[in-house]
């Protein structure tokens, strides 16, 4: 394989994983718990705001870039602590929203906090050097390693792999556990599973923060690749495409997460990257939201429950319900 | 104390257009049920409409009644071609969420495929100042506030004096029993969309008019004061919602002239964080509270 071709595949392949991981997190909010959270990108952003500014190394006045919180820590941590700060967040936004109000309601708060939270750091210049980002955050274990670009893509796609299978592993773990049973009758019927003595608010904030931790996650290996990061990357149209990724792979199914997660991020990216520029330059990038919006139409029309619907739960009878009475 | 006036000025001409809009956005979603997040991409629509009249050499407050009446048509077909569809065929609550974020998405692309990634503005002269103490308007913000004033007027009359307001409350209150009272509720949505579009075109022109450029983002960016002005006054309360508009758009233009202008937008969203924690269901809120029983 010639080297453009590796690094191409590598790349597609770390955006696959790292799509994977963030759809995970949303379909355990909004699939499975049935929380709207239209904030997602924001808690993406958080993490990798965080990776970010502890790999960049302190701040420093003749620097080109300003930031808060500047540190130099080694390889993982930066990536437990994106998952820490966005859980926190997590837990301050869910205390604030997620209680008393209705649905429409808390989709609406979650939507205005997106677009504050882009303008906030946009305009906030000191606490992420404002519209211009942060950049030249460096690749973890570069140095260490010793390997050429594209070998280090693929052990990078490889890293990226491991997380997401153990996303994968723990969101399922979940799903399918009581408590997973539970999550789900909240969200076809929160006051019945409110009169069965679930503290329903609690396990909303649970599952809040939860997803939240893996969005950071999510945001942390991100970045920690692309090696960048400013407001452009997290407007809030974004979030969009994590739930068109979920409606079309199938609600509240993660293996139908992660086809959705291959389908539309991945596939819309690979789909148009060879598309020549037509008419002018980002004419090709408003016809993909306009796909987006179209996708997300046509199957909320023509298949609502995507394309692996939620299994139905199912039950072993029980010995004595299966066994006739005696003819 | 010497910004304080002149921001107090900018706050009511904010106002006025944070009212117009947002008493169109509370109307429709009271009566209808949908919450429109595509809002403030008609918005948009209407101010390029009233864009290429203006550019075709129509004097801009013609301008204005074009882009009325193109908002009106807008909203009127949004809902029966698509919305009305979902609801149907039996989209529930969030499903009527995702579908209008889907067409705002389609909505504002659109948009910027067709008029490209650039700021638009219109052939409009400002007209002469006038000075009110240290308030300084020049005549189409004046004109602004008078047609706000004029349209929170027909809103009014509308909903107590006409046969369609009375049945529009009705139909927001409890549409079931409006139906059985004989209401005939389809066509009360009908005209619900058709007014709440033609509001939001004006808002649409008189945002250009007051800010001089805009973009295919522009009613996007403006949902957000228009939410935390409906919210504010408890979601479905058209006079809450003007209370709300009021509130946030001095709140805003002072915080404006005494932090920092980006900021216009986050405290207007912190109103509205603080509204939701001590008052979820808004200041004036008997159908919300009603509703919250229905749902």
């Amino acid at each position: 394989m010639s080297n453009a071709m590796q690094f191409y595949i590598s790349t597609l392949l770390i955006y696959l994983f790292i799509d994977i991981i963030g759809v995970l997190g949303l379909n355990l909010q909004f699939g499975v718990a049935g929380i709207i959270n239209f904030a997602y990108i924001a808690f993406v952003g958080v993490g990798a705001y965080t990776a970010a500014v502890l790999s960049l190394g302190p701040d420093h006045p003749d620097n080109f870039q300003h930031y808060l919180f500047g540190a130099n820590l080694p390889f993982p941590l930066p990536i437990i602590a994106a998952g820490a700060a966005s859980g926190i967040l997590s837990l301050l936004v869910g205390v604030i929203s997620l209680r008393r109000l209705r649905s429409d309601y808390q989709a609406m708060v979650m939507l205005v906090l997106s677009l504050i939270a882009t303008l906030v750091a946009s305009n906030a210049t000191g606490l992420v050097n404002g519209p211009a980002g942060l950049a030249t955050i460096p690749w973890p274990l570069f140095d260490q390693l010793g390997l050429s670009p594209v070998d280090y893509q693929w052990v990078y796609a490889g890293w990226a792999g491991l997380l997401a299978v153990l996303t994968f592993l723990f969101v399922q773990r979940i799903t399918n556990s009581p408590l997973g049973r539970t999550l789900r009758a909240m969200r076809d019927n929160d006051r019945a599973g409110a009169a069965l003595g679930k503290s329903i608010t609690g396990l909303r904030l649970m599952i809040f923060v939860v997803g939240g931790v893996i969005a950071g996650v999510c945001g942390a290996v991100f970045v920690e690749f692309i090696q960048a990061w400013s407001p452009g990357s997290w407007l809030y149209p974004e979030t969009f495409v994590f739930f068109a990724a979920i409606l079309v792979g199938g609600t509240a199914n993660n293996w139908g997460a992660m086809v959705g997660a291959l389908l539309v991020p991945v596939g819309f990216l690979e789909a148009t990257r060879f598309l020549p520029q037509i008419f002018y330059q980002g004419f090709i990038e408003a016809m993909q939201w306009v796909c987006v919006g179209l996708l997300i139409l046509l199957f909320l029309w023509f298949r609502p429950s995507g394309l692996f619907p939620e299994r139905p739960g199912r039950f072993r009878p029980r010995a004595e319900a299966v066994s006739r009475p005696s003819e | 104390m010497s910004q304080l006036i002149p921001a107090i000025g900018f706050g009511l001409i904010t106002a006025s257009i944070l009212a117009i809009a947002a008493v169109g956005f509370t109307l429709q979603f009271s009566v209808t049920n949908i919450l429109n997040l595509a809002y403030g991409d008609i918005m948009t629509a209407c101010a390029f409409a009233a864009y290429v009249a203006n550019q075709a050499g129509v004097n801009i407050w013609i301008c204005l009644v074009i882009a009325s009446l193109f908002g009106a048509v807008f909203s009127f077909l949004l809902n029966r071609l698509v919305y009305f569809q979902f609801v149907r065929r039996g989209t529930k609550l969030f499903g009527m969420i995702i579908v209008t974020i889907a067409m705002s998405l389609i909505i504002q692309n659109v948009l910027l495929a067709i008029f490209r990634p650039t700021f638009f503005s219109y052939h409009a002269s400002q007209g002469p100042s006038y000075t009110f103490g240290s308030m300084v308007f020049t005549a189409s913000q004046l004109a602004i506030i008078g047609i706000a004033a004029l349209a929170m007027l027909a809103v009014h009359l509308l909903s107590t004096r006409t046969k369609l307001g009375k049945a529009m409350r009705a139909t927001a209150t409890n549409p079931g029993l409006a139906r059985s009272c004989g209401v005939a509720t389809d066509r009360v949505i009908d005209a619900a969309w058709l007014v709440s579009g033609a509001l939001c075109g004006i808002a649409g022109v008189a945002v250009v008019l007051n800010t001089a450029t805009f973009s295919e983002g522009t009613g996007a960016t403006f949902l957000v004061p228009i939410i935390a002005a409906a919210v504010l006054g408890g979601i479905g309360q058209p006079y809450g919602a003007m209370l709300g508009a009021i509130t946030i758009g001095l709140a805003s233009e002072i915080a404006a002239s005494v932090i920092n202008p980006s900021y216009k937008d986050v405290v207007a969203f912190g109103i509205l964080i603080v509204v939701l924690l001590v008052r979820p269901q808004g200041i004036l809120s008997e159908v919300a509270a009603a509703k919250e029983v229905a749902a």
